[in-house]
C-alpha cells in the first residue's frame, strides 16, 4: 500500500537543469511538454510515469523541500546541502553534472599585504554563511557572514567586505571584478538527494529509482 | 507595533498549547499504547519528571552523554545538588531495574509513558516538550526479545491506530566490526561512518579511495554496503554477497534471524534493512530499528539493544507522540448530548452508563436546541427523547 504513493521529484531551475535533463531522458522520464514553455507558470509536472511528479524550484529549495518530505527526491549540488546540513537528508549518488568550486576570493592587493596566521576575525559576503563560518572556524577564525543573494562580486568593490566565499567555474567573473581565488572549501558538483523517511517507508520505487540513475551515471562514466 | 512581550498568547519556541479534539486524541493514543504494552506483561514505572543530573548523564555505555547537551537544569535548594529535567525516559527506567529493581527475576519487562523536556528541537520536529511512550526489557540477550521488541512496537502501534508502520532495521555493529582489525585513524573512521550514514556516496568513495592500501578488499565492503538498503529480504541476499570478516557475520546471522523471526510473527508491516545508519545508535549493540509511517516526516521512534551500566544485556524502544500524532488522522469532535437544567439527577447518571457525554445546563432555558448547538452538543435531551441538534431526527444511544 505504501509503495503506490506517488513520488515528487524536486528539480532545480536555471542552469544545472539544462545538464540534468540528459540524465533524465536515460533514466527514462518523460516530462510533460509545458515543462520546456519558459512562459508557463506550472511549477509542477506530470511525467510518463503516473507515480512521478516532477516540481521546478529555486536550487537552494530543492534540499529543503527534500529534506521535509514535501518532494521524497530531488537533484541539488552538495554545496547546497553542505550548507543546510540537513540530517533528513541522503545523497547517495554524485551525477557528475553541473561542476564547479566553492572558493574564498579577495582583492588581489589584499592578498599581498595579508597574513593569514594572524586573523581573528574575517567579514565575508556569501551566500553560504553556514559553510563559509564551519570552514573558518576550523582554523580558529572567526568569520562574520554578510548574507548576499547574487551579485557578490561586487562586495569588495564597493567595500561591504574585503572577502567572498562564492562558486566559481571558469573563474571569468573573479577576474573581471579583480578577484583572486585564495583556496577552494569544496568542489561542487550535482547529486541525487533522498528523503530519509521517503527512503524507508517507499523503499521499493524510491530503490529503484535510485538504481536507474546508479547505472545512467555509471554508463556516462564508462564512455567518458 | 506591539511587542512580542505583551502577547499573553505566544509561548516559548517549541512548546505548544493541546487543544480539543486533538488533547484527548493524544490521552487516548498513550491509553492505547500502555494498553498493548500490559497485555504483553510489562508493568508500568513512574519516574519523577526531575533528578539528580548524574544519574540522567552517568553512564556512557548506555548513552547518557549523548543527550546530556539537551537537557535543562536546575538547583535543588534543598540539597544543593544540580538536578536535571529528563530529556529521555529510557534512561531512569534502566536506573529503576538496576537499583529498586535489582532483585525482581529477569527478564524483567517495564513500561513508560511521560512527557520530556529538551533544550533544542531539531529543524523537522521542532517540538522541545513531547510525550515518549516505550518499553524495556532487561535481562535477555536472546534473539527471540529483539524479536518481540519489534512485533511489540507494531502491535502497539496498530492499537493506536497506524496501521503499517515501516520498521527500519539496524545493525551499528556491523560497521563497527568490519572496521574492527583496521588500523585506520579514529577520526577517519568517524568520517566514514557519517558519510555512511547520510548515504554519501561521493564522500565514502573518496575516503576508501585514500586509503585503498589499509582498506584493501574492505574497501569492497564498504561500497557495497552503501548498495544494500531496502527491503529486508533482498538486503539480506546482498549483505550474504560481501565478503565479511567473522564478526561481522555474527552480526549478520543475528539480523537474519530477527527478519525472519519478525516475519514469521503475521504482523502488518514494511520490514526494511539500513545496516549503515548510525545516529543516535552509538551506545547500542546488536540490532537497532527505526519506525517510520509513509508521509509522515521524521521518525516516530526507534528502539534497540544495549548494555546497562550494570553490565546487563536490555533491549527497548521508545516511541514519540508528536509524530505518532502527525501520523493520524485529525481527530473528530466527540458526540454530546445536551442535557436541560430541570433534568433528574438518576436519569442523566443512565444516559452516562449508556455510554453518552453529558453536557448540563447550568440554568433553565426555553430553546433547548439552540442551546445544544450553541455548545457545540450534536444531540439534546428533551422529555425522554435524544433529538439530534442538527437535523432533529429521533436517535437511540445505541445507534449514536
Amino acid at each position: 500500500m505504501n509503495e503506490e504513493k506517488k513520488l515528487v521529484l524536486a528539480l532545480p531551475k536555471g542552469r544545472i537543469l539544462k545538464e540534468v535533463m540528459p540524465i533524465l531522458d536515460s533514466a527514462g522520464i518523460v516530462v510533460e511538454k509545458d515543462f520546456d514553455n519558459i512562459d508557463s507558470r506550472a511549477l509542477r509536472f506530470t511525467t510518463s510515469d503516473p507515480n512521478l511528479d516532477i516540481i521546478r524550484v529555486r536550487p537552494f529549495d530543492v534540499a529543503t523541500f527534500v529534506a521535509f518530505g514535501a518532494a521524497d527526491f530531488g537533484i541539488c549540488g552538495n554545496d547546497v546541502s553542505m550548507e543546510f546540513d540537513y540530517p533528513e537528508l541522503y545523497s547517495p549518488l554524485d551525477l557528475g553534472v553541473g561542476k564547479c568550486r566553492l572558493v574564498v576570493a579577495a582583492p588581489e592587493a589584499l592578498i599581498v599585504a595579508d597574513n593569514p596566521s594572524q586573523w581573528s576575525h574575517v567579514r565575508v559576503a556569501t551566500k553560504y554563511p553556514n559553510l563559509t563560518q564551519n570552514h573558518f572556524s576550523q582554523r580558529g577564525v572567526q568569520a562574520e557572514c554578510i548574507k548576499l543573494n547574487g551579485a557578490i562580486e561586487l562586495a569588495p568593490m564597493l567595500g561591504l567586505c574585503r572577502r567572498i566565499v562564492d562558486l566559481v567555474s571558469t573563474g571569468e567573473t573573479l577576474k573581471s571584478n579583480g578577484l583572486v581565488e585564495i583556496e577552494t572549501i569544496t568542489d561542487v558538483s550535482s547529486r541525487l538527494v533522498v528523503n530519509r523517511a521517503s527512503l524507508k517507508t517507499c523503499a521499493r520505487t524510491l530503490g529503484s529509482w535510485i538504481e536507474k540513475f546508479r547505472l545512467v551515471v555509471k554508463v556516462d562514466s564508462d564512455a567518458a | 507595533m506591539p511587542t512580542n512581550k505583551e502577547n499573553k498568547g505566544l509561548l516559548p519556541s517549541g512548546l505548544h498549547d493541546l487543544l480539543p479534539p486533538n488533547a484527548a486524541l493524544e490521552d487516548r493514543t498513550i491509553r492505547a499504547l500502555i494498553d498493548t504494552f500490559r497485555s504483553f506483561g510489562y508493568d508500568h514505572v513512574k519516574p519523577p519528571l526531575i533528578e539528580f543530573e548524574n544519574t540522567l548523564t552517568a553512564s556512557e555505555k548506555n548513552g547518557g552523554g549523548t543527550l546530556s547537551g539537551q537537557m535543562f537544569r536546575l538547583m535543588d535548594p534543598t540539597s544543593e545538588r544540580m538536578m536535571g529535567v529528563r530529556a529521555d525516559i529510557t534512561l531512569q527506567v534502566a536506573r529503576i531495574a538496576e537499583t529498586r529493581l535489582k532483585q525482581k527475576a529477569r527478564p524483567l519487562r517495564l513500561s513508560y509513558a511521560g512527557e520530556v523536556l529538551r533544550v533544542k528541537g531539531s529543524q523537522l520536529r521542532p517540538e522541545r516538550m513531547f510525550a515518549q511512550a516505550g518499553v524495556e526489557l532487561i535481562g535477555s540477550n536472546d534473539i527471540s526479545s529483539d524479536v518481540e521488541m519489534v512485533v511489540l512496537a507494531s502491535n502497539a502501534l496498530a492499537a493506536a491506530g497506524i496501521s503499517e508502520p515501516t520498521i527500519d532495521l539496524n545493525s551499528p555493529a556491523l560497521v563497527t566490526n568490519i572496521l574492527a582489525d583496521i588500523k585506520i585513524d579514529p577520526n577517519i573512521v568517524k568520517q566514514l561512518r557519517s558519510a555512511l550514514d547520510h548515504k554519501d556516496s561521493t564522500e565514502v568513495h573518496k575516503v576508501v579511495r585514500k586509503h585503498e592500501t589499509t582498506l584493501g578488499k574492505k574497501a569492497d565492503v564498504l561500497n557495497g554496503l552503501l548498495e544494500a538498503i531496502g527491503p529486508a529480504e533482498d538486503v539480506i541476499l546482498k549483505l550474504r554477497q560481501l565478503e565479511l570478516p567473522d564478526l561481522a557475520v555474527v552480526e549478520l546471522d543475528r539480523l537474519e534471524l530477527v527478519v525472519n523471526g519478525v516475519l514469521d510473527g503475521s504482523i502488518n508491516l514494511s520490514l526494511t534493512i539500513d545496516p549503515v545508519e548510525y545516529r543516535g545508535f552509538e551506545y547500542h549493540t546488536g540490532v537497532s530499528f527505526t519506525i517510520f509511517a509513509a508521509g509522515v516526516r521524521g521518525e516516530l521512534g526507534r528502539g534497540g539493544r544495549y548494555i546497562t551500566s550494570s553490565d546487563e544485556p536490555a533491549t527497548g524502544f521508545s516511541l514519540y507522540l508528536d509524530s505518532i500524532m502527525r501520523a493520524l488522522p485529525d481527530a473528530l469532535n466527540p458526540q454530546k448530548l445536551y442535557l436541560p437544567f430541570e433534568i433528574a439527577a438518576e436519569v442523566s447518571k443512565a444516559l452516562r452508563s449508556d455510554g453518552w457525554i453529558t453536557v448540563t445546563g447550568l440554568t433553565p432555558i426555553t430553546n433547548i436546541a439552540a442551546e445544544a448547538r450553541r455548545l457545540e452538543c450534536s444531540h439534546y435531551w428533551v422529555e425522554g427523547k435524544i433529538l439530534s441538534s442538527i437535523d432533529q431526527t429521533d436517535i437511540s444511544p445505541k445507534e449514536a
